[in-house]
C-alpha cells in the first residue's frame, strides 16, 4: 500500500509560540484521489497545506512525496517536484493577462535562459511554442476562451479562482493542493468548479487535496475526506461516514448542539 | 450552357460538395475554426473527406436513406460535417438548439424520427442519455467534443472520431459506396427539418428540399452579389435555423464564401475583427448592442477623440439624409464623406470587425432606423430582408436602397399578394415542401399555391414590401379595415419631439387617432432656440409652434402608410405617461387598454366636432397624495 501513496505525513506538528497549529497529524494522500480537508475555522488546514509545500516548517514530523522527504525543502524547489497550489485569496500577477499569467507558470517548466527567451529565437521560440501549447489545452479545459486576453485584476472573482486553477495545472503538477477553490461563490460557479476538478481528476489523474467549509462539494468530489479540529485530526474516511460522525459533529456544532440535533 | 448543364447536374449540397473537393479548387481553404487560439483551416478535400468518412460510419451504424438524423451543438466545423454526412447518405438533418432543455430535445427526436443524434459536448449528450429510453427509433449518439465525457460508457454512445474511423473500415472495403450514395440524391429529396416555433401549439417541423437550398441560395447569392469572389463568413447564428441553413452550410457550397467558426459564443466580438468578414448576419439586437458598445466607449474616450467622432458622424448623417431624400450630394460633401471616413469611421468599421463588409443583413424584429442610420454613416448597408422558414427569402432591399421602413424589393422568383385583408400571401420557386408529419397545418396555410404569412404589410409604388405587423396585433376600423397601431407608434417615437404616443382605432371609427406625448427635454431646447416662452409641461404641450412641430413629424409617418392608417387628428396631452399611475409598465411598455379607458373623454372628443376640449386628470403625486389637474387642450386636424 506504501508504495501507491503520493504524499505520506507522519507526526507532524508545527506551532507558532505557545499556540499549536498542528498535533502530531498523519495523513497520505493516495494515487489519484481527491482528499478532502475540513475542519472549523483556525483548525489548521491551511497551516497544513503551508506545511507540504513549504511555507511554514513544522517543527517535528515528516512529509514524503513519492517517498522522498521534503520537509525541509524551500517552497521553489518543491514546485519543482510538482507540488503545485492554489490560495485562499488569489494569488495572481493582476496586471497581467490570463494568457501570461498561465504562461508565468510554466516557467518552471522552461529550461532556455532569459536572453535567448527574450530574443524569441531558435530552441527557446519552439519551447516557447511548446508551452504555449500547453497552455491552450488548459484554456480550453477550463472554458478561459473569452478571458484569454483580459486583464486578470479586471476579471470577476469567480473567473479568477479559475485563472487561480488553470495556473496551478499549467504546472503540471503531480499533486495538487486547492485551498478553498470554491469560497466567495455562487451555486452556478461553484457547480462549474466542481465540474473542472472532476474533470482534472478524471483526465489527468492528479491526486488532490482540497480544503473546503462546504461539506456539500466535498459530499459531492471527494473520495476521501479527513477532519481536523485545534490542530487534531480527528476524524478520517468516506465523505457519507465523516458527515455522521459524533465527533465531527461535536467539531462543528459545538457540545450541546451537537446533542439537541442528535436528541 | 455547359456550365448549365454541370449545374443541373449538381442538384444536391453533397454532389457540390464532391465536385468542389475533386475540382481544381480542392486544396482551397473552405472553413476555419479558431482552435486553441489559432485559426485551423479545412481545405474543401478535408471537409469532402471528414463527410464521407462520417457519412459511412453512419451507415455502417445503421443509417438508412430518409431516415432523420438530429444535430445539436454550437457552430463549428463538425455541426455542417454531419448535415452533409447525413445528406450524402439519403438521410435529412434535423436541427435543435443548443439551450433547448431535454424535454424539448425529445419532442424534435421524437416528432421527426430520428435514428441519431450528433451532439456537441457532455451537457447536449447528458441531456439525450437522460431521454435516451423514451426513444425507441434513437440508434446511436454520437458526440464530437470528448471533453468530461472519458468515462461514459453507454452501448450507444460514441465519438466522431470513432465514428469516422468506422467510416474509413467502410471506405476499405466498399470504395465505391460513397459514390453511390451521393449519386442517389437528387433535388426533390428532403434536406432538411427546420423547427418553426408557432405562436400557438408545438413547433412545426418545415421541411425543407435539396432545390430549396441549392437552386434557392443560388438565385439569393447572385440577386445579392456574393457568388463569384472568394468571400469571407462568420458563423454565429443557429444552424438549426433556416438562415443559417442557407448562409453557412449552403452558401459556402454554392457561392464561394469560406465559413469561419468562432472559438466560442462568447468570442463572437473579438473573432469577428480577426476575420472582417464581407458577409454576416447579425440580429436585431445584436445591432443595437454593437451600436451601444459604441457610444459608451466614446462616452469614455478623450474629450478630442469625441469630438472628432461626433463632427465625423453628423457628416455621416447629412450624407445619409441626403441620398435618402435622393439630394445629389455634390463634391464638397463627398469630399468630407472621405475625410469623415478616414479620420473617424475606418478605424472605428476595424474595430467592429467591418471594414470589409460588403453584404450585410439583419432580420426578424425591426432594427431602428436610427441604428440603420448609424451604420449607413459608416457605410455599412444594413439589408433588412423579410422571409421566413416557410417562404424563404421574399425581399431584399437592393444595393443603395436601404431604406428604413421597407424590406426591400420582392425577388425575381418571388410573387406576393395582398390579400383582402391585408394579409401578404407569397408564391415562391422555392417554398418549403410543408411541415412533416402535419398535412393539416401545411393545408391551413397554403391556398393555390400561395402561403399564408400572417403578415399585415403592402407593396409601395416603388415596389418596396412594407412589412407592418402580425395580423394578430392588428386593430379594426370602420368598414373591415385593419391598422397596426404599433407600427405606426413605433415610427412616430421614433421623432426626438415625441416621448409616446397612443395611437387609436375602433370598428365604429372611420379614421385613426393619436394621444401624443411630447419629449419634454426636447421639445424645451427647441422652444427655446426659438425664443418661445412657457411655463409648465401642459403650458409647453399646446403651443402653436408645438402644435405646427408635431403635426410635420405625423406628417413624414403619414407618408409611409397607407391612406386608411394615417393619423387625421391628434392631441398633444397635458401630461406625461406615467408607471406611477399604472398608464407604463415599468418597462414602459404603454398599457393600451387601460390607457384608452382613461382618456376616453378625450377619444370621444378627437371623434366630435370641438375644437377643444376642458380636461380633468387625476393625478397621484410620488408622496401618494392625489390632486386633480383641470386644464383645455386643442384638438388638432392634420392636413
Amino acid at each position: 500500500m506504501a508504495a501507491e501513496n503520493v504524499l505520506e505525513i507522519r507526526k507532524l506538528s508545527l506551532g507558532f509560540g505557545g499556540l499549536q497549529v498542528l498535533v502530531d497529524v498523519d495523513l497520505e494522500v493516495r494515487a489519484g484521489e481527491i482528499l478532502a480537508v475540513i475542519g472549523p475555522n483556525g483548525a489548521g488546514k491551511t497551516s497544513l497545506l503551508n506545511c507540504i509545500n513549504g511555507f511554514y516548517r513544522a517543527q517535528r514530523g515528516s512529509i514524503a512525496f513519492r517517498g522522498r522527504p521534503i520537509q525541509d525543502l524551500k517552497p521553489h524547489q518543491i514546485a519543482k517536484l510538482g507540488i503545485s497550489r492554489t490560495f485562499q485569496n488569489i494569488e495572481l500577477y493582476t496586471g497581467l493577462n490570463v494568457l501570461e499569467n498561465l504562461m508565468a507558470a510554466r516557467h518552471v517548466h522552461m529550461r532556455r535562459g532569459a536572453l535567448l527567451g527574450a530574443l524569441f529565437f531558435g530552441p527557446a521560440r519552439r519551447e516557447e511554442i511548446e508551452h504555449r501549447e500547453l497552455v491552450e489545452e488548459i484554456i480550453d479545459f477550463l472554458e478561459l476562451e473569452p478571458v484569454r486576453k483580459k486583464i486578470v485584476g479586471a476579471l470577476p472573482y469567480g473567473v479568477r479562482k479559475r485563472v487561480e486553477l488553470g495556473r496551478a495545472l499549467a504546472m503540471d503538477p503531480a499533486l495538487l493542493l486547492l485551498d478553498e477553490p470554491m469560497a466567495g461563490m455562487n451555486v452556478e460557479e461553484k457547480e462549474d468548479m466542481a465540474r473542472f476538478i472532476l474533470d482534472v481528476s478524471e483526465l489527468r489523474g492528479t491526486p488532490m487535496i482540497i480544503v473546503e467549509h462546504d461539506m456539500e462539494v466535498i459530499m459531492d468530489i471527494s473520495d476521501r475526506a479527513a477532519v481536523l479540529d485545534f490542530g487534531h485530526k480527528i476524524a478520517e474516511g468516506a465523505p457519507t461516514e465523516i458527515v455522521r460522525d459524533p465527533r465531527v459533529i461535536r467539531a462543528y456544532l459545538g457540545e450541546e448542539e451537537s446533542g439537541a440535533a442528535r436528541g | 450552357m455547359r456550365l448549365e448543364g454541370e449545374e443541373r447536374m449538381l442538384d444536391t449540397l453533397p454532389k457540390l460538395l464532391r465536385a468542389k473537393a475533386r475540382g481544381a479548387h480542392g486544396s482551397k481553404v473552405a472553413m476555419r475554426v479558431k482552435d486553441r487560439g489559432i485559426w485551423q483551416s479545412y481545405t474543401w478535400r478535408d471537409y469532402f473527406e471528414k463527410v464521407g468518412d462520417l457519412c459511412l460510419g453512419m451507415v455502417r451504424l445503421g443509417l438508412q436513406r430518409g431516415e432523420k438524423i438530429c444535430i445539436i451543438g454550437e457552430n463549428k466545423p463538425e455541426w455542417f460535417w454531419a448535415e452533409l454526412a447525413a445528406q450524402a447518405a439519403g438521410a435529412v438533418a434535423v436541427g435543435v438548439f443548443t439551450d433547448c432543455v431535454a424535454r424539448e430535445v425529445k419532442y424534435f427526436i421524437e416528432h421527426s424520427d430520428s435514428t441519431f443524434v450528433v451532439a456537441h459536448d457532455q451537457e447536449q449528450v447528458d441531456k439525450v442519455l437522460e431521454i435516451r429510453d423514451e426513444l425507441p427509433l434513437l440508434k446511436k449518439v454520437i458526440y464530437w467534443d470528448p471533453k468530461g465525457l472519458w468515462g461514459y460508457k453507454h452501448p450507444d454512445l460514441l465519438s466522431m472520431g470513432e465514428a469516422m474511423e468506422l467510416g474509413r473500415g467502410m471506405r476499405r472495403e466498399r470504395p465505391e459506396l460513397l459514390d453511390e450514395l451521393i449519386d442517389g440524391g437528387c433535388g426533390d429529396d428532403v434536406a432538411v427539418i427546420c423547427y418553426t416555433s408557432g405562436t400557438t401549439g408545438l413547433p412545426k417541423g418545415a421541411m425543407l428540399s435539396q432545390r430549396w437550398l441549392v437552386e434557392g441560395v443560388r438565385e439569393w447569392s447572385r440577386a445579392d452579389g456574393w457568388d463569384r469572389e472568394e468571400l469571407e463568413y462568420l458563423s454565429f447564428i443557429p444552424p438549426a435555423w433556416a438562415t443559417e441553413q442557407g448562409l453557412g452550410i449552403a452558401g459556402a457550397l454554392v457561392g464561394n464564401m469560406r465559413v469561419n467558426f468562432p472559438e466560442e459564443p462568447e468570442t463572437v466580438q473579438e473573432n469577428i475583427r480577426e476575420i472582417g468578414p464581407h458577409v454576416l448576419f447579425y440580429g436585431a439586437r445584436l445591432w443595437e448592442n454593437v451600436n451601444r458598445m459604441v457610444q459608451a466607449r466614446m462616452m469614455d474616450s478623450t474629450r478630442l477623440r469625441r469630438w472628432l467622432y461626433n463632427r465625423c458622424m453628423s457628416v455621416g448623417l447629412r450624407i445619409c439624409k441626403m441620398q435618402e431624400e435622393e439630394r445629389p450630394s455634390g463634391p464638397l460633401w463627398r469630399l468630407l464623406g472621405w475625410a469623415a471616413y478616414q479620420a473617424a469611421f475606418r478605424a472605428l468599421r476595424d474595430r467592429l470587425g467591418l471594414t470589409r463588409a460588403k453584404v450585410v443583413y439583419s432580420a426578424g424584429g425591426a432594427v431602428s432606423p436610427e441604428i440603420i442610420r448609424f451604420f449607413l454613416a459608416l457605410g455599412v448597408e444594413i439589408k433588412l430582408f423579410y422571409g421566413s422558414t416557410e417562404m424563404g427569402v421574399v425581399s431584399v432591399p437592393p444595393r443603395g436602397e436601404v431604406r428604413p421602413e421597407s424590406s426591400g424589393k420582392v425577388m425575381p422568383w418571388v410573387e406576393v399578394k395582398v390579400s383582402q385583408d391585408g394579409e401578404l400571401l407569397v408564391k415562391s420557386k422555392f417554398m418549403f415542401s410543408g411541415y412533416y408529419k402535419d398535412p393539416e397545418a401545411t393545408a391551413r396555410k397554403m391556398r393555390d399555391g400561395f402561403y399564408s404569412s400572417g403578415d399585415f404589410g403592402y407593396l409601395d409604388e416603388e415596389g418596396h414590401l412594407i412589412v407592418i405587423d402580425r395580423m394578430e396585433d392588428l386593430k379594426p376600423l370602420s368598414g373591415d379595415k385593419k391598422f397596426s397601431p404599433q407600427y405606426t407608434e413605433v415610427r412616430l417615437r421614433f421623432s426626438p419631439f415625441i416621448k409616446d404616443v397612443l395611437v387609436v382605432g375602433g370598428e365604429q371609427r372611420d379614421f385613426v387617432t393619436a394621444l401624443v406625448n411630447i419629449d419634454l427635454e426636447n421639445v424645451g431646447r427647441y422652444a427655446e432656440a426659438r425664443r418661445i416662452p412657457y411655463t409648465t409641461f401642459t403650458d409647453l404641450s399646446q403651443k402653436p409652434e408645438v402644435i405646427a412641430l408635431v403635426t410635420e413629424e405625423i406628417r413624414k409617418v403619414n407618408r409611409t402608410l397607407p391612406d386608411y392608417a394615417r393619423i387625421r387628428r391628434f392631441v398633444n396631452l397635458h401630461k406625461e405617461f406615467d408607471a406611477d399611475e399604472a398608464e407604463l409598465t415599468r418597462t414602459r411598455k404603454l398599457r393600451r387598454a387601460f390607457v384608452e379607458e382613461r382618456y376616453g373623454e378625450l377619444i370621444q372628443a378627437l371623434y366630435g366636432e370641438g375644437g377643444e376640449i376642458q380636461v380633468e386628470a387625476a393625478v397621484t403625486y410620488r408622496d401618494g397624495r392625489q390632486g386633480v389637474m383641470r386644464t383645455s387642450i386643442r384638438i388638432n386636424d392634420v392636413g
